[in-house]
């Protein structure tokens, strides 16, 4: 994070010194506004401040009851799950969803026929680019009972008999419908970044490999990851530094009547009980809950990348 | 860049084809298949009657063609509200963001900000600490931003994030232009709007489409911070078609014969390809954005 510039360090008022300050003034006073001032918020998860028509009364003065929200939510007879969902599909999503686009972008650079290269990263980006409703709900008519061809193509293979079918709607199949789309929609995407450090290494490496009777996998294996591992790592910290910040909209789409054992995470459950039935502090509670249990996971995975690359986020 | 390096490959004499490219075609192939066939799934379904859809087996080309399902949902006066809006925050999301965000990004970079490393400190800390959902809700109800246009455009006006990209931008540009412009007599908003805005342009089109993406596509700003349904996005207009199953308002005074022709999940699909129009129009000029420099600028070293 070095976008600052080492300079003089003395300061001198001028009107140009001037202009640039209040550039960075208005900055700072938005993020005051828009980052600080709700840090403050998290004490109402120690306030009871639930169903209160003007929660910034609540706020400031509302009565303190201690940790009596957190507790509550222990005893929530789905915290188990919410707490399973939160943290599995995340680490599951981490694990699966991270090392594809690398594969993916290793598998395209050995696609020597340079035009059906394009064509398959266009086609590759494209999801990302439509939003959660559009993405999701199509895959979710696909795999549809009745309607869908999901299970046509698994009874034309043999898969199912004649008469089974799957209902991808159940709650059995909601971790993979989440994990199965982020991977679709997101792949593409995410392999650019590799692709160009792909395309950055030295082609000599190639030919003399190739000259020492390397085969496509050896070389992929010992010359183009060991090339791109820089940007891998860091990107892993990065996908690690942002987990639990499961998007809302993603699974949101896929949750229905029937799946939610299975698919309520923290950021959809707080949005229910906090938006839909006005329990403020309760849910602040949740949500700094989740924010320390993110914190814990980023430590953990910081000390683990440090004993394994010797690199950490700080 | 990519023509350069095919370019300095030695040229194969014979084109050998080994059981790894087929596999790895065929694997490809497939992989594209499962990401377009999806899409024609869709539109097929879109152009489908209703009732004889609902039969099933409809995977290839309609059996029945029709456009009930469009009519029903290019009468709905909410679609157009919903695209309107939606056009209207991107526009203007889009327009001022940047300009505030490549605005601090330009003091950030300056070698003479007064207090520069409190401001640095200042942003890095929110990049790793924040109130969370209710917290915010809070703050935005309490600035009156609630069921307010704004509430659209002002919490998304400055991102240190892409504040950190474009000022990691301004890095290549020479610092010697800005002294030798200061020297002319310019100030320091002229040497922005005239000489750091125009050549940050690569960067700024990088970071305007993923910002301009992000106001397309949301919808989860609309279920928070809103409730009249003037302020309804085109995106929660579809979420609601879509994942509630809730028919266009337009259905009630549709001809019968129209409505006959249709079911839920054919409306459904016409919807989502109305929204989907406009992206798949300006897809190639994303592409092209993509794959110019400006992507991969600044994120990879080495």
């Amino acid at each position: 994070m070095s976008f600052a510039n080492d300079g003089p360090k003395k300061t001198r008022w001028t009107k140009n010194t001037v202009q640039i300050f209040c550039m960075a003034l208005a900055g700072a006073v938005f993020l005051f506004v828009f980052a600080y001032i709700p840090m403050f918020g998290i004490l109402l998860a120690f306030k009871d401040g639930d169903k209160e028509l003007n929660i910034l009364q609540a706020l400031l003065t509302g009565e303190w009851v201690g940790p009596e929200h957190f507790v509550r939510f222990f005893n929530d007879y789905n915290f188990k799950n919410i707490l399973l969902n939160t943290i599995g599909l995340n680490l599951l999503m981490l694990a699966i969803n991270f090392p594809a686009p690398i594969l993916f972008a290793l598998f395209l650079n050995e696609m020597k026929n340079k035009r059906c290269q394009r064509a398959v990263q266009s086609v590759a980006i494209f999801p990302t680019f439509l939003s959660w409703v559009v993405f999701g709900g199509i895959l979710i008519a696909l795999g549809d009972v009745n309607l869908g061809i999901v299970n046509p193509i698994l009874r034309g293979i043999g898969i199912l008999g004649q008469d089974e079918y799957v209902n991808l709607g159940e709650a059995k199949y909601a971790w993979f419908m989440i994990i199965v789309s982020s991977l679709l929609k997101g792949t593409g995407w995410s392999s650019v970044i590799y692709s160009a450090a792909i395309l950055g290494v030295d082609r000599d490496l190639y030919e003399a490999a190739t000259l020492d009777g390397a085969g496509r996998f050896r070389q992929m294996w010992n010359i183009t990851l060991p090339s791109i591992a820089p940007t891998v790592t860091v990107f892993f910290l990065l996908s690690v530094s942002g987990l639990l910040n499961n998007s809302f909209e993603h699974i949101y789409v896929f949750q229905n009547a029937v799946n939610l054992s299975m698919s309520e995470v923290i950021a959809t459950y707080v949005y229910k009980q906090g938006i839909s039935n006005r329990l403020y502090s309760y849910t602040t509670a949740v949500g700094l809950f989740q924010s320390v249990v993110a914190f814990i996971l980023l430590v953990a995975s910081n000390f683990v990348s440090k004993k394994i690359t010797g690199k950490g986020i700080y | 860049m990519k023509q350069r390096i095919a370019a300095e490959r030695p040229p194969k004499k014979k084109k050998k084809i080994t059981l790894f490219d087929a596999v790895l075609y065929t694997v490809m192939f497939l992989f594209v298949l499962t990401l377009l066939y999806p899409l024609w799934y869709v539109l097929i379904g879109s152009l489908s009657e209703g009732q004889d859809y609902n039969g099933g087996g409809v995977f290839l080309l309609p059996r029945v063609w029709s456009l009930s399902s469009y009519q029903v949902v290019f009468r709905d006066s909410e679609l157009y509200m919903g695209f309107l809006i939606t056009v209207a925050r991107t526009v203007l999301g889009v327009v001022t963001s940047l300009l505030f965000t490549a605005g601090v990004a330009y003091a950030m970079h300056s070698r003479e900000l007064p207090a520069k490393n409190f401001f640095h400190w200042f942003n890095l800390f929110t990049l790793f600490f924040g109130g969370g959902t209710i917290p915010f809700f809070l703050l935005i109800v309490s600035l009156g931003l609630y069921d307010n246009f704004l509430v659209y455009i002002v919490p998304g006006l400055y991102s240190v994030y892409n504040m950190i990209v474009i000022s990691s931008f301004y890095k290549g540009i020479p610092y010697e232009l800005r002294e030798a412009a200061h020297i002319d007599g310019a100030s320091e908003f002229t040497v922005f709007f005239m000489i750091y805005l125009p050549l940050a342009k690569p960067v700024l089109a990088t970071v305007g489409l993923w910002i301009a993406v992000g106001h397309w596509n949301s919808y989860y700003d609309t279920m928070l911070y809103t409730s009249s349904k003037e302020l309804h996005t085109l995106q929660y207009y579809l979420m609601r078609i879509v994942t509630l199953s809730s028919l266009p308002s337009s259905s009630g005074n549709l001809p019968p014969e129209v409505l006959q022709d249709t079911i839920s999940t054919t409306i459904s699909y016409a919807a989502i390809v109305i929204a989907s129009i406009p992206v798949l129009c300006l897809y190639p000029v994303v592409q092209k954005l993509c794959f110019s420099q400006g992507v991969t600028a600044g994120s990879v070293k080495g």
